[in-house]
């Protein structure tokens, strides 16, 4: 008892003196989206150092790592009302709540305000992380006694031979989930499969499973087809929610082990042995995704004037020319840095839209495009409506009236009427002349 | 029996322009006036008819001026002529002036009303 004790104080020293010899990486987060805090729940303090790699790559980045066992009661997620941390990290798969009354409606609330979660399942996982995981769009396989198992796809340096240790290269390919750098090592797992529903978009499947894998209890027989196989089968997914909370839940919690990431990996039926496995840039990479290191889009400064003035103009004429403009940044990690893509559209909206533009930027963030304001009149809205897979929503609205031409801004002469003009001054100048015939005529 | 009504045609066309020849000459300077209004508004119809009604105001007020002139131009015919009792007692000089005036003050309305 006094022994843990030592342990927990040591360790948190140990911890504050990391957070005091990285100061400018922990200024680092505090210009960004998030604050940097993040919760940690462990079942027991060994994980911090069987995963320390893991948990000193954020730490190097600038995040504030709080430690707390899942059974301490002095864990509170919120302050007054306040959140305290923007991430939550839960590492204990056998945990029935956090702290003192913290159930799965708690963390599903955090959640719900905007912040970031990662989820570590194990075999054996609770109904407590269960929920969470089928609340995020992730449901883990009901068979409490089951892991993945593959008997093509497993890493041939498996001890127990049960092949349930699997060396996964279904990695999705995105640039926003893992950076520019290709993962080319397999990736180690083991742990429980989870599925996604696939009318839901947005969850994705971010490490998945070979066509030959199912899941199964390793040491029983089996009496029927297993319920999850194959391509259905996610090892990991992430979930982006609609308000730009990111989550990740893994059915393994040694993928993000020191050993898995110093472990050499040789996939079955490949001749080729990577050194090191590509467990440690997955983590990190997709680890940057979810605290929002990655994909992190802003957009300020909106503004739409009339060509040729600078101020916004309280309300717009039909067939006025209009400019609109906007910046969008990205957050890199450590700064905000201009975004860069061809395929933002601007919406010139009345219950659909009349005019749909894309708007063409500069380089350096700005957006912007010009357009002729239609021919109906009302109260429409710039609208910016950007969903990218990985990338946050953003969603920007902007009211302006539109009226229509006042009496005197119409055309003076029309061009279709120049007939009728024509005949009503040949009218008068025969009826001149017809006067100069008839009284003159002899 | 075409033959036959061809031939009263012909012949109702002849009586019809020897009878005309024998009108006064400021009735037939009225005449031609009237003509030349009525093709006019005719004319605008037709240009109607392409180009559709847009500017209606102009539309009307062209064929309003036409139409208007042509039945003050019809009107004085009526009172100047000497053939017709109705008007003995009026002075050809004082249905001019009605003439002019009422002209007037229609191309008033109209110039108004063209837009």
């Amino acid at each position: 008892m006094a022994m843990a004790k030592v342990v927990r104080v040591s360790l948190s020293l140990i911890s504050f003196l990391l957070m005091l010899l990285s100061p400018a990486a922990s200024i680092g987060q505090s210009d960004g989206p998030r604050s940097g805090k993040i919760l940690v729940v462990v079942d027991d303090f060994a994980i911090r150092s069987s995963h320390s790699i893991f948990f000193n790559s954020l730490l190097d980045r600038g995040f504030n790592l709080d430690f707390k066992l899942a059974d301490d009661p002095s864990i509170s997620l919120q302050s007054f009302g306040n959140y305290q941390y923007d991430g939550l990290v839960i590492f204990s798969p056998s945990a029935k709540q956090i702290g003192r009354s913290l159930t799965s409606s708690g963390v599903l609330e955090f959640v719900d305000s905007g912040r970031d979660l990662i989820l570590a399942a194990d075999l054996h996982a609770s109904d407590f992380i269960r929920e969470i995981a089928t609340e995020c769009g992730a449901d883990f396989d009901e068979d409490r006694n089951a892991v993945v198992i593959d008997h093509t796809s497993y890493a041939v340096s498996d001890a127990e031979g049960d092949h349930t240790l699997i060396a996964s290269e279904d990695i999705l390919k995105s640039v926003v989930f893992f950076g520019e750098k290709e993962i080319e090592a397999p990736v180690l797992f083991r742990g429980i499969a989870h599925t996604l529903n696939p009318a839901n978009n947005m969850a994705v499947k971010v490490l998945s499973a070979s066509p030959s894998a199912y899941s199964a209890n390793p040491n029983g027989l089996i009496s029927k087809s297993p319920g999850l196989s194959g391509s259905t089968i996610s090892l990991v997914s992430t979930v982006q929610a609609r308000n730009n909370a990111r989550m990740l839940v893994s059915g393994s919690l040694d993928l993000f082990s020191n050993r898995f990431f110093k472990s050499n990996v040789q996939k079955s039926g490949s001749s080729t042995s990577h050194k090191i496995a590509g467990n440690e840039q997955f983590v990190t990479e997709i680890s940057k995704w979810v605290f929002h290191e990655r994909g992190h889009l802003k957009a300020v400064n909106v503004t739409h004037h009339k060509i040729g003035e600078i101020e916004e103009p309280s309300m717009y004429r039909i067939k006025d020319d209009s400019v609109y403009s906007v910046e969008i940044y990205e957050w890199s990690g450590t700064s905000w840095e201009p975004y860069v893509a061809d395929d933002v559209q601007l919406q010139f909206y009345m219950m659909s839209p009349y005019v749909l533009k894309t708007l063409s930027t500069d380089q350096k963030g700005v957006y912007s495009t010009t357009f002729k304001v239609p021919d109906v009149y009302g109260v429409f809205q710039f609208k910016v409506e950007y969903q990218r897979l990985g990338y946050t929503s953003l969603s920007l609205s902007e009211q302006i009236p539109v009226r229509p031409f006042k009496h005197n801004e119409y055309e003076r002469f029309l061009t279709a009427a120049y007939p009728y003009y024509g005949a009503a001054f040949s009218s008068m100048t025969g009826f001149f002349l017809f006067t100069v015939v008839y009284l003159y005529n002899k | 029996m075409a033959k036959s009504t061809d031939n009263d045609a012909m012949a109702l066309i002849q009586a019809l322009r020897s009878a005309y020849s024998s009108t006064p000459k400021n009735l037939k300077i009225i005449d031609l006036y009237v003509v030349f209004a009525v093709i006019t508004a005719l004319i605008q119809v037709i240009y109607m008819a392409f180009v559709g009604s847009f500017p209606f105001n102009s539309f009307l007020s062209g064929v309003l001026s036409c139409v208007g002139t042509a039945v003050l131009a019809v009107c004085l015919r009526i009172q100047v002529n000497k053939e017709n009792t109705d008007f003995k007692n009026l002075a050809p000089e004082r249905a001019f002036a009605d003439f002019i005036l009422c002209n007037l003050v229609l191309h008033l309305v109209i110039m108004n009303f063209l837009g």
